[in-house]
């Protein structure tokens, strides 16, 4: 058939080879499907679009999903949208169930992966019509949304609210660009490191910093605790997965696809906050929310299912608006560029082909990703067997390469990762939470832009709450998220107040 | 009521309004945290000298010197052979070894032979893949 002229074994091959090549990225902390797909991108040139296609997408898929592997096992997301998962996926590796806790996670990433391809194929034209209706008043609401969300996942809600504002204040760092509406001034710079800090610090070695050497450091503290045997992950009949564990969960599911894919169409909302909704949604709706954060499998298939959510939702508005969803949707738009193709709202009516092949090779990469995944875990779960000090070394090498490469090759990068590697470790000795400072270092430079601009445009703060329905609604949802997390704050020292 | 909410923006000094009302909204975050925290923090320094007490010096000072130590020679021995990734390769193969070591419980000659090996295939695999596959520049 005409419309399958793009099904050919080399198309197969590398939707295939791109997975796996993605899964190995993703778990490898400090590796990410962003980097995946960097790295990736120049081979492109001699693959054609709809192969070349094929390829990134797969790193893409495989990229994601695969941050679930160290997230469970180490306790360290490989990717940013896996922080979540550590949240349950590490506590239940401790306690032997690491397989079971993988398998959850890569069910939930098939059906995140699945639904939000369903919504990008059938609803593509009509997200994107509604996210586009977005002004800079309801995208910072929805950061602002984001943020608040953050102070229910914190142990202490105030010190969680710090933290993200701390991101935020840090993420502020450098220059106000100009190619986003800025006026091109520094702020925030101590004398002398302007050269540096031009664009801030750079959101992996952030990262790699916080999760990858912050962790390891914490680890030579306590001495270096011996790792886990294989026998850790497979003792007893309760650390086999069985399929059981989804009675019930099919509302979390699809409600965390579902947010996850409303999220990806919202541009430069990206796959963390997703995750950390749905875990959210999760949590809220639980009848047991004090288990969450403790092991509980509804956690691990919220955020996984949601992080792949981002997979189809952040194509939408890149192919109907020409806007990428996500740093990784972004690098696609170099991909088009190569090919001397222009996305926006003319790409799928001009390029009818290539449009039915992103959505097979789409939907074969989640496939692969799922048969990969689900039959070589034993394989993948053998990184746990790796004693730490063989693991770690190696570990600590792979953040410097990945904090190294990820803007081909500066070295301030790698003293980032030091920075924040050393300030992790720090904020657990202070009570700091991570993941809201994370949050905050991502959404900051965005928030920064809409609430200006909004400002710029309207001249009142009164905007804020006048500006659609929609906005309102966004006003009800934030008053509500911190109202929900004082009563969940209150409720749980009230239960673990000695009784008289 | 409308005119207290009316905000007019100077193109110039744009730059400092978000960073501002984040760090009013930090410090006044900061205030409500010390005096609710007054307490912890009083006892704050007993803490850090229990934390220094109770934890491994050598192997947490241990990995920030070597850390700090492998990124100080990264460049310059990189700089030796510009564009080659052998600073990368040169600087990795002793760091992983020494990283190791310092993280080994037993040091027995058995023990050693899995991270000599891991010492010198692990970053001599890492350099080959990014420099030749993936074309990246390594220090």
């Amino acid at each position: 058939m005409a419309i399958f002229e793009f099904l050919t074994p080399m198309y197969l091959f590398l939707i295939f080879a791109g997975t796996l090549v993605g899964i190995i990225f993703g778990a490898i902390p400090g590796m990410t499907a962003t980097m995946a797909v960097a790295v990736c991108l120049p081979l492109t040139y001699s693959l054609g679009l709809d192969n070349g296609m094929a390829l990134l997408l797969g790193l893409y898929v495989g990229g994601i999903s695969g941050g679930l592997v160290p997230a469970i096992l180490l306790g360290i997301p490989g990717t940013p949208s896996s922080i979540t998962t550590t949240f349950d996926g590490y506590p239940m590796a401790q306690r032997g169930e690491g397989e079971k806790a993988l398998r959850i996670g890569i069910v939930g990433s098939l059906v995140g992966g699945l639904v939000s391809l369903t919504a990008l194929f059938f609803f593509a034209p009509a997200l994107a019509e509604f996210a586009i209706k977005f002004s800079y008043v309801e995208k910072f609401l929805i950061i602002l949304f984001a943020l608040t969300v953050m102070a229910a996942l914190s142990e202490d809600m105030l010190l969680g609210i710090f933290s993200g504002f701390l991101g935020i204040f840090i993420s502020l760092i450098g220059v106000y660009d100009v190619t986003d509406g800025g006026n091109g001034e520094y702020r925030l710079i101590p004398p002398g490191m302007e050269y540096w800090l031009d664009s801030g610090f750079s959101l992996l070695p952030v990262l790699i910093g916080l999760f990858g050497l912050a962790t390891i450091l914490e680890a030579a503290e306590a001495g270096m605790p011996k790792g886990q045997s294989m026998k850790d992950i497979e003792v007893g009949e309760h650390s086999r997965f069985k399929w059981s564990v989804f009675k019930g969960q099919i509302t979390n599911l699809l409600r965390s696809a579902g947010i996850g894919t409303f999220v990806g169409i919202l541009p430069g909302v990206g796959g963390s906050a997703a995750s950390i909704l749905s875990y959210t949604a999760a949590k809220t709706s639980s009848k047991d929310p004090d288990s969450f954060g403790k092991g509980n499998p509804a956690g691990i298939m919220a955020s996984e299912s949601g992080n792949n959510g981002l997979t189809g939702g952040a194509l939408v508005p890149l192919l109907s608006l020409g806007i990428p969803g996500d740093s990784t949707t972004a690098l696609l738009i170099g991909a088009f560029t190569l090919q001397g193709i222009q996305v926006g709202p003319l790409f799928i009516g001009n390029n009818p082909m290539t449009w039915d092949s992103m959505i097979v090779a789409m939907l074969l990469a989640n496939i692969a990703m799922f048969g990969i995944m689900y039959f070589m875990i034993r394989w993948l779960a053998l990184v746990v067997t790796i004693p730490k000090h063989i693991l770690f070394p190696v570990i600590l090498m792979m953040c410097v390469i990945g904090a190294y490469t990820i803007n081909y090759g500066i070295m301030f990068d790698v003293w980032t990762l030091l920075i924040f590697g050393v300030a992790g470790w720090l904020f657990t000795k202070l009570g700091l939470e991570v993941a809201p400072f994370i949050i905050g270092f991502i959404l900051g430079p965005a928030a920064e832009i809409y609430f200006v601009k909004s400002l710029e445009s309207f001249g009142t703060l009164s905007i804020f709450f006048t500006k659609s329905w929609i906005a309102m609604l966004l006003w009800v949802l934030i008053i509500g998220s911190v109202v929900g997390s004082i009563m969940l704050a209150r409720r749980k020292s009230a239960m673990s107040r000695p009784v008289a | 009521m409308a005119d207290l909410l009316k905000v007019s923006i100077d193109f110039d000094t744009s730059h400092l309004i978000f960073p501002r009302l984040i760090g009013i909204i930090l410090l006044l975050l900061g205030l409500v945290i010390v005096i609710r925290n007054r307490r912890a923090l009083a006892g704050s320094g007993a803490m850090w000298s229990q934390t220094f007490q109770q934890m491994d010096k050598i192997r947490f000072f241990g990995t920030l010197a070597l850390t700090i130590i492998y990124f100080l020679l990264m460049v310059p021995i990189g700089d030796l052979w510009p564009n080659t990734g052998l600073g990368f390769l040169i600087c990795s193969i002793p760091f992983v070894l020494l990283i190791s070591i310092l993280y080994m419980h037993e040091r027995t000659p058995r023990a050693m032979i899995p991270v000599l090996i891991v010492s010198v295939v692990a970053p001599t695999l890492v350099w080959w893949l990014f420099t030749y596959v993936f074309a990246l520049t390594l220090p």
